[in-house]
């Protein structure tokens, strides 16, 4: 047979709903906002039913329509009249604070809820409880009183073992109200001898408090104001209302703040003044001192009504946010010379204790057929038509819901980031609704449709509206823009800036860093270039459309490797690009836009790459005619003439500034540049790969061998994301990644102390003239063979070093990040 | 992250509009970088006080038709998590 399992606080200020799963208790968040609690408020604001945060927000100004602390009058006649001409009752808020709650819990709709009760309530009012209950739609409703939930909270939580009769206190601090029960323990049951509260003292008096009588004296001396507390409150000067607001939050802050730290600090910024004010916890304990001497005087109260001793308590238990202040514990502890338990969160421990209970409690047999049945209650309304846009460029779309039928209720539309909520509008046969969008990104909403009794009757989630990210009137970019970057291999590969099919206009903002230092005066260069193509091509074989030069000679000082770059692009609809480029360090700023027309085109950096691939084609050829693949040998000596017929055109050109040769050359170059590209990049490409999982499969078993974890750190973070850039036919990109790799092999190749003999033979075996001093070099390698002999290879090491240190020319370290050929990376 | 986005915000609103042309550049930069972690920040100053904006707490001066938010005293933080956006924590806000 199921159990309960859903627990429901149900509070003056504040409630919460929870579920026993598993042997724990899980407590549930809004969906809206992602709050634990929610405040029992409900608010009538421009026709429209709020519940919880938004509604508690109007308590100030529009208290006629804003309905709180109804709980205390449950169980009474009492008629509340709503703006809109409705007759309210306790119950009925109640219920809407129970459907809010109920929403909390997602897919699953409870069928049956414990639900929290004062100690103080009666039969009626405990009744009308349960009412509220099933008119949210549960089917069966038990009641906990809330000390006795409390209690199970702690006593689960601690597992504690209950063989005598104990007695303990509940110390209920919340954000109104103060409540204190003394409940009687034992292995069979939990009961509440007595209670005593006081329904107007809470947290919140204690944030004015502190405006009042800590920051004010001490502002009006730092700001020369007198009267500041009445200038405040009284509501006439706006400017001294809004430093009231702010003031209040601050001092909540503050008062968190002090549970943790001995000291906090305020700042405060008032008409162009600044103040920054110390508040040291001791002063704060002596202003809240009244306020908990009243607590513990009616807790000494409840317990000489009750004949009962300090002695006789086990334990007090804190339940509410304001007993986070530390000086309410030992305040307690020391009045009452007994254990304070503060070991759960004070603010859902209801919620929580509520839970255990219903994971107790087993349902009736009607409910438990009811809970197994899949619910069809959203399902009732039929031919329910949804109309809106599914993209979008405005911060508001307008939804249109048409419900046949001449259908009366009520509708409620929610984001599913938790930021947007239209609260419950009434509505008959047709509503319109402008949602509000989060900006460049998929907003999902849930629109619920309730009948006159507030029922769920129709459900649609994950209504889908895009906003910015497709725009059905823009263009779509044909091609990838990317910009060259250079890798630390010496060579430069592409990185994608916008994507194709994106829709112009786009703009976007990149940081880069310098990937050389390039002197002031010399006659090197920063380059930008930017071209449209495919991202996973080589750089040289897409169509330039931007490209950008900071020459050093116009520098004022020197731009040093490692310095930020702030790269800026823009398309128009017209395709123009913008390039702004912002070097802090230097206080570098230049922009400029580029269009078809005004294509730039650089000799230099087409000779350069022209000459670069004549160089790779030689290798290529050679690779393929010892494969004895003649007909691409031929396609490659093809290229290779053309390139070279290139070449000789640039040369010509050098000093036409006049005709548009230069762009013909550079188209045949694209086209010469792709056509090498199909042929050897996907080759290149797979045995790059090989590589790479060769030099990975090695490290795996080095490492299997000789653990290194420091090793094995870096190897996770190259290899992270393999199918990734595995995939992205990014040739530069793979080698990078292998490069890495390598590093990591040799690392843990010199761990091995063996590694090291190799080595010294490698420097032994040089020609004696590669050395600067023939004699020192003849001793270091006599001592080297010799603490090989002894396996001394803390001597070895040193002796390698000494003979790398005699070197002429020092040998490169062929794994070393190299510089870049365009300053970008 | 939370409180570092909050401290940065802390910071700009302190600097103002005056003090902060030279270090504007800074903040883009950090907001940038916020935001590459999946952060998303929205400023709600000077929008029209919206009942339905659940991802504001607004501290009401008064009530007129024309209600805007004229202090913010934290931001709206929104995290993305496997392409989807969550609030993780409500603006505080004053609204006049």
């Amino acid at each position: 047979m199921a159990n309960i399992d859903f627990g429901i606080d149900l509070g003056t200020t504040n409630s919460g709903i929870g579920k026993f799963q598993n042997g724990k208790v899980n407590v549930y968040k809004n969906p809206v906002g992602f709050r634990e609690t929610l405040p029992s408020v409900v608010a009538y604001r421009n026709g429209r039913i709020l519940i919880g945060d938004k509604a508690r927000e109007f308590t100030k100004i529009q208290p006629g329509q804003v309905f709180s602390s109804f709980k205390r009058k449950m169980g009474s006649d009492y008629i509340y009249n709503t703006p809109l001409n409705e007759q309210k009752t306790a119950i009925d808020f109640s219920t809407l604070i129970l459907k809010e709650l109920l929403n909390f819990v997602g897919e699953e709709k409870p069928k049956a809820a414990v639900i929290t009760i004062p100690a103080s309530f009666d039969t009626i009012q405990s009744n009308a409880t349960k009412t509220a209950g099933h008119n949210a739609g549960l089917s069966e409703v038990a009641l906990l009183q809330e000390p006795i939930a409390a209690c199970l909270a702690y006593a689960n939580t601690q597992s504690a073992e209950v063989t005598e009769d104990k007695k303990w206190l509940v110390y209920d601090f919340g954000g109104g109200t103060f409540d204190v029960a003394l409940v009687n323990i034992s292995d069979r049951d939990l009961r509440v001898i007595d209670h005593e509260g006081n329904n107007f003292l809470g947290g919140v008096d204690i944030d004015q408090l502190m405006v009042e009588h800590l920051l004010c004296p001490q502002l009006e001396q730092l700001f020369n104001e007198s009267g500041l507390w009445k200038k405040m409150v009284n509501g006439e000067n706006s400017d001294y209302n809004k430093l009231f607001v702010e003031l209040a939050y601050k001092a909540e802050e503050a008062k968190k703040e002090l549970s943790i730290n001995e000291t906090t600090y305020v700042e405060v910024d008032f008409n162009g003044n600044f103040a920054e004010i110390e508040i040291k916890r001791e002063q704060f304990n002596k202003l809240i001192q009244p306020k908990v001497e009243e607590t513990i005087k009616l807790t000494k109260l409840l317990l000489e009504k009750n004949n009962i001793q300090n002695v006789q308590i086990d334990r007090i238990i804190l339940v509410g946010g304001t007993t986070y202040i530390p000086y309410i514990r030992t305040s307690l502890a020391s009045s009452f010379n007994c254990y304070v338990d503060s070991t759960i969160d004070p603010t859902t421990a209801i919620i929580v204790g509520a839970s255990y209970f219903a994971g107790t409690r087993m349902l009736n047999e009607t409910t438990a057929i009811d809970v197994q049945q899949p619910t069809t209650q959203t399902e009732h309304l039929k031919d329910v038509k949804l109309v809106y846009e599914i993209n979008s460029q405005d911060p508001e779309e307008l939804l249109t819901g048409l419900v046949p039928n001449e259908f009366s209720g009520y509708y409620r539309i929610t984001r599913s980031d938790g930021g947007f909520d239209t609260g419950i509008m009434p509505f008959h046969s047709r509503f319109n609704e402008f949602l509000r969008l989060l900006p460049k990104s998929i907003n999902y909403f849930n629109v619920k449709i309730f009948d006159k009794q507030q029922q769920v009757v129709f459900e649609k989630d994950r209504l889908a509206i895009n906003h910015g990210i497709y725009n059905i009137s823009g263009q779509p970019l044909p091609n990838d823009i990317c910009i060259e970057v250079d890798d630390t291999l010496g060579t430069t590969f592409l990185e994608r800036v916008f994507k194709k099919n994106e829709i112009l206009p786009l703009s976007k903002k990149i940081y880069k860093t310098i990937s050389k230092t390039i002197l002031k005066g010399t006659d090197d260069k920063l380059i930008i270039n930017i071209v449209e193509g495919n991202a996973a091509t080589s750089p040289a074989s897409n169509l330039g459309i931007g490209y950008l030069e900071i020459n050093a000679a116009d520098l004022a000082v020197n731009l040093l490797k490692g310095t930020d770059i702030e790269i800026n692009f823009g398309i128009s609809e017209s395709r123009d690009l913008t390039i702004g480029i912002f070097i802090d360090s230097i206080n570098l700023e230049k922009q400029e836009v580029f269009n078809a027309s005004s294509r730039k085109v650089s000799i230099e950096k087409m000779r350069k790459e022209l000459e670069n691939v004549l160089g790779n084609i030689d290798a290529e050829i050679e690779e393929f005619s010892y494969n004895e693949n003649d007909q691409i040998v031929d396609r490659l000596n093809a290229i290779r003439i053309e390139i070279i017929e290139l070449l000789r055109e640039l040369i010509e050109i050098e000093d036409d500034v006049v005709t548009d040769k230069i762009f013909n050359i550079d188209e045949r170059k694209r086209k010469v540049f792709q056509q090498f590209d199909q042929l050897v990049r996907g080759k290149n490409i797979l045995s790059e790969i090989e590589e790479y999982q060769a030099y990975k499969q090695e490290i795996k078993e080095e490492l299997l061998l000789r653990p290194n974890p420091k090793i094995d750190r870096t190897f996770s973070n190259v290899i992270k994301n393999e199918q990734l850039f595995l995939n992205s036919g990014q040739l530069s990109i793979i080698r990078s990644k292998t490069k890495e790799l390598k590093r990591l092999a040799r690392e843990l190749y010199y761990q091995n102390d063996e590694a090291y003999i190799p080595l010294f033979y490698d420097y032994a075996h040089l020609d004696l003239n590669e050395y600067d001093n023939h004699s020192h070099v003849k001793m270091l390698i006599t001592k080297g063979e010799q603490a090989i002999e002894k396996r001394n290879f803390q001597e070895l090491k040193a002796v390698i070093s000494g003979l790398y240190n005699q070197l002429k020319v020092k040998p490169k370290d062929y794994l070393e990040d190299q510089n870049g050929t365009l300053g970008l990376r | 992250m939370k409180n570092i986005i909050n401290q940065i915000f802390e910071i700009e609103t302190k600097l103002g509009t005056e003090n902060g042309q030279n270090v504007k550049r800074n903040f883009e930069r950090l907001y940038y970088e916020i935001e590459q972690e999946g952060y998303r920040i929205v400023n709600p100053i000077g929008q029209r006080y919206d009942e339905r904006d659940v991802s504001v707490e607004a501290n009401f001066l008064s009530e007129n038709h024309q209600n805007k938010i004229s202090k913010v005293i934290k931001p709206v933080i929104y995290h993305q998590i496997d392409g989807e956006y969550t609030l993780v924590q409500k603006a505080v806000v004053i609204v006049e």
